[in-house]
């Protein structure tokens, strides 16, 4: 049975996405179950988690996988024990997948070259979140009409592209769907090369709605980066790329990978909102790992089509 | 008290009129209407006239530098007497620094500040808001909220900024915020002096400065121009290597640079006297580094004069060196200075200068500078052969620390026009012009 680790989605394909979006549907619809019977998957998470560690770990158990889970406290790396070892020692154990959450970039690819097992990247510093991306993509396919519905579409991504492992995920996600995507945010949190990426760098939410954006993607602003002199203050960070009811008015979408903070990207009275697919992105979460998982252990083969 | 006055037109009839933005040098006339230059040719005639037989008529002056002291310190300058100063040297507009009491470094000091400019400013007052808050090298400011309070451009002047990643990010975040960024380059771990690090200083058992100071905090600014492609300007270049370098970026980022009056004209000379009244921050340096910087002005690697006007109470210059604050008038002497020191003696023509210290300064800040028809009706009037000695009675600024004092200048200004009207007026029954 042939496996595959997922790491990152900077070079999948509009058909490799549409598989995995696919196989997610099969498994909403309960047309798909018992993927992974008899195998063991191991949650690695070294970096606290909530949504991406509860639904991975029910995506496997309700495939019927063996969870085992695997935190910095509990284990030994703790001790000091290398990244690489970890794995090592996972992979003679013989785990039949690792997902893996480690606070620093290129942490999925160097595990995948130490473990025959797939590795699937949940997350890696400013690196890579494959399957936030992915959840986005399922859960905005479904507020469009499909995945279909996604070409020409128009979306901002807002705030602190520079640090965020969610925008290098679902940026040449959303560019595969078909989509056009602008980036929000001041110079500061933004890669030096942004204007060389060729997408258009805007201002402000409201320019990003005078753009014509269809969608408001809005990443999470970290502690440290408040504190730092990378934005002068949450009021005005707030102020200019944070989303508002009234920009909702016109019918553009606002979503969010979460944690939320509250009055800073979204003030809070949005967050729920009917414009809001803040709370279908985390319900994506459990079939779309699920895809992700029955798709790296090779139990995809058995899907119905 | 500067508004748009559509009520009258002005012509100034056969002054000698030289703008090097626009090419003009010659007697002529010059008909203003609307707050505006409306027509330059010759006979014009008009309800009010202005003979101007004898004067030179120049584009304002323009100053991005100045410390009226408001808020804060109003004993030793306000709005109204800073800008009756600069009015009285022939600025018709002025950038105002953040470094006063309040800091300027919240939205509504900004607005508050704007607000008294349009009723107590006699020429037009930008306003600096500061780079990062409290000056204090940390946390950046909220820009675009200043921005939207009426901040013209943001400045870490008096202090600079010790961190070369704040100044980085100040500079990313300041052109995502659409404002320039005056800077004041001096590294504080090199600056631990009161005078420049010479053999003056040395002689006079003086703590010195150190030119590296400078130039350090220079290269610094400027590589993080080149890279951030912020719009900054470096102000008060006082070394001949700060000079050239800033020349070595010309083509490499978006800066622009200035010199002082005081720094072209003056040298470390003074330190023997070691009179507190000739602190200033940069220090004056020894005549290698005035000449290198005189150079750089003339050639126009350096863009343009900028005065540093700071204003000090006498309490606060007349004390030792070490004890006093650093600081110079600088409004009402600029053009006599430099007419007196670098043109009279054929270092510097007059067209640069006027140049240096309308046209360039006048394109960085947007208004004046160019007597083209159509520009704002920003002008100096100036009799070039007048002698007069700097006193502290002919100072109109509220403060008198002037390093020209008991000094005989050649050329002085006759009247200042702003928007069209006068704001300085000294032509009196001459002229028979209504003040």
């Amino acid at each position: 049975m042939e496996t595959r680790s997922f790491l990152t989605l900077e070079d999948a394909s509009r058909e490799d996405l549409r598989e995995v979006l696919d196989l997610a549907r099969a498994f909403a619809e309960g047309r798909f179950v018992d993927s992974l019977e008899n195998k063991t998957v191991c949650l690695a998470f070294f970096e606290a988690s909530t949504r991406t560690a509860v639904s991975f770990e029910l995506a496997a158990r309700r495939s019927g996988a063996h969870v085992i889970s695997l935190s910095e406290k509990g284990s030994a790396i703790a001790k000091g024990e290398s990244l690489i070892d970890t794995v090592v020692t996972l992979d003679r154990l013989g785990v039949d997948a690792i997902v893996l959450r480690h606070q620093a970039a290129g942490a999925a690819a160097l595990a995948s070259r130490h473990t025959s097992a797939p590795v699937i990247n949940a997350g890696d510093g400013c690196g890579q979140h494959p399957t936030q991306a992915l959840l986005d993509l399922y859960a905005l396919s479904d507020a469009m009409g499909g995945f279909e519905g996604l070409q020409g579409r128009r979306v901002a991504v807002v705030g602190d592209v520079l640090h965020s492992r969610v925008a290098r995920s679902v940026i040449p996600g959303f560019l595969q769907a078909g989509m056009e995507v602008a980036l929000v945010a001041p110079l500061t949190l933004l890669p030096p090369d942004a204007e060389s990426l060729g997408l258009p760098v805007l201002s402000s939410v409201d320019e990003a709605l005078e753009w014509g954006a269809d969608v408001l993607y809005m990443l999470r602003l970290q502690r440290e980066r408040m504190a730092g002199a990378l934005i002068p203050s949450v009021a005005e960070y707030a102020r200019f790329y944070g989303v508002s009811r009234r920009h909702l008015e016109s019918g553009a979408l606002a979503m969010h990978p979460g944690p939320v903070n509250r009055g800073v990207e979204i003030s809070g009275d949005v967050v729920l909102d009917a414009s809001s697919l803040i709370p279908d992105q985390v319900a994506a979460g459990v079939c779309v790992r699920s895809a992700v998982l029955a798709l790296s252990t090779g139990a995809a083969h058995r899907v119905a089509a | 008290m500067l508004q748009d006055n559509n009520s009258a037109e002005l012509v100034i009839r056969q002054a000698h009129v030289l703008d090097p933005a626009t090419g003009l040098d010659g007697t002529m006339d010059v008909r203003l209407s609307s707050g505006r230059v409306a027509e330059i040719g010759q006979e014009l005639r008009g309800p009010r006239e202005l003979d101007a037989v004898g004067l030179h008529l120049f584009p304002g002056f323009v100053d991005v530098h100045a410390h009226w002291r408001t808020p804060g310190r109003e004993d030793e300058e306000d709005i109204q007497s800073g800008s009756a100063a600069a009015a009285a040297g022939g600025f018709t507009s002025v950038v105002m620094m953040p470094n006063t009491d309040p800091i300027v470094d919240r939205p509504v000091v900004v607005s508050g500040l704007v607000r008294r400019v349009e009723q107590e400013s006699r020429v037009r007052a930008h306003v600096a808001a500061a780079l990062h808050v409290g000056l204090a090298g940390e946390r950046l400011t909220e820009m675009r909220l200043l921005k939207q309070a009426g901040a013209f451009c943001v400045s870490d002047d008096g202090l600079g900024t010790a961190s070369a990643g704040v100044l980085r990010n100040g500079m990313l975040y300041a052109r995502s915020a659409g404002l320039p960024v005056i800077l004041h380059c001096e590294d504080p771990t090199l600056a631990t002096g009161v005078v420049h690090d010479g053999v003056a200083a040395s002689l006079a058992g003086l703590p010195g400065s150190p030119a590296s100071a400078e130039d350090a905090a220079t290269a610094t600014a400027l590589i993080l121009a080149a890279e951030t492609g912020a719009k900054v300007h470096i102000t008060h270049v006082s070394t001949a290597l700060s000079a050239a370098l800033v020349g070595f970026f010309e083509d490499r980022a978006d800066v622009t640079a200035d010199t002082t009056p005081h720094h072209l004209t003056l040298t470390e000379d003074l330190v023997s006297t070691l009179e507190g009244l000739y602190r200033v921050n940069p220090p004056l340096r020894p005549d290698g580094d005035r000449g290198g910087v005189e150079r750089a002005l003339r050639e126009g690697v350096l863009d343009f004069v900028a005065t540093d006007h700071a204003p000090h109470a006498s309490e606060e210059k007349e004390l030792p060196i070490e004890e006093a604050a650093p600081g110079f008038l600088g409004h009402e002497t600029a053009l006599a200075a430099l007419y007196t020191d670098l043109v009279l003696d054929g270092r510097l023509s007059l067209a640069r200068l006027v140049e240096a210290m309308s046209c360039a300064p006048g394109q960085w800040v947007g208004t004046g500078g160019s007597l083209a028809v159509g520009a704002a009706a920003d002008l100096a009037l100036v009799d070039l052969s007048e002698e007069w000695t700097v006193g502290r009675s002919t100072l109109i600024s509220r403060s008198s620390n002037s390093p020209y004092l008991g000094r005989t200048l050649t050329g002085r200004v006759v009247a200042t026009i702003v928007g069209g009207e006068p704001v300085h007026d000294r032509t009196g029954a001459r002229f028979g012009i209504r003040a």
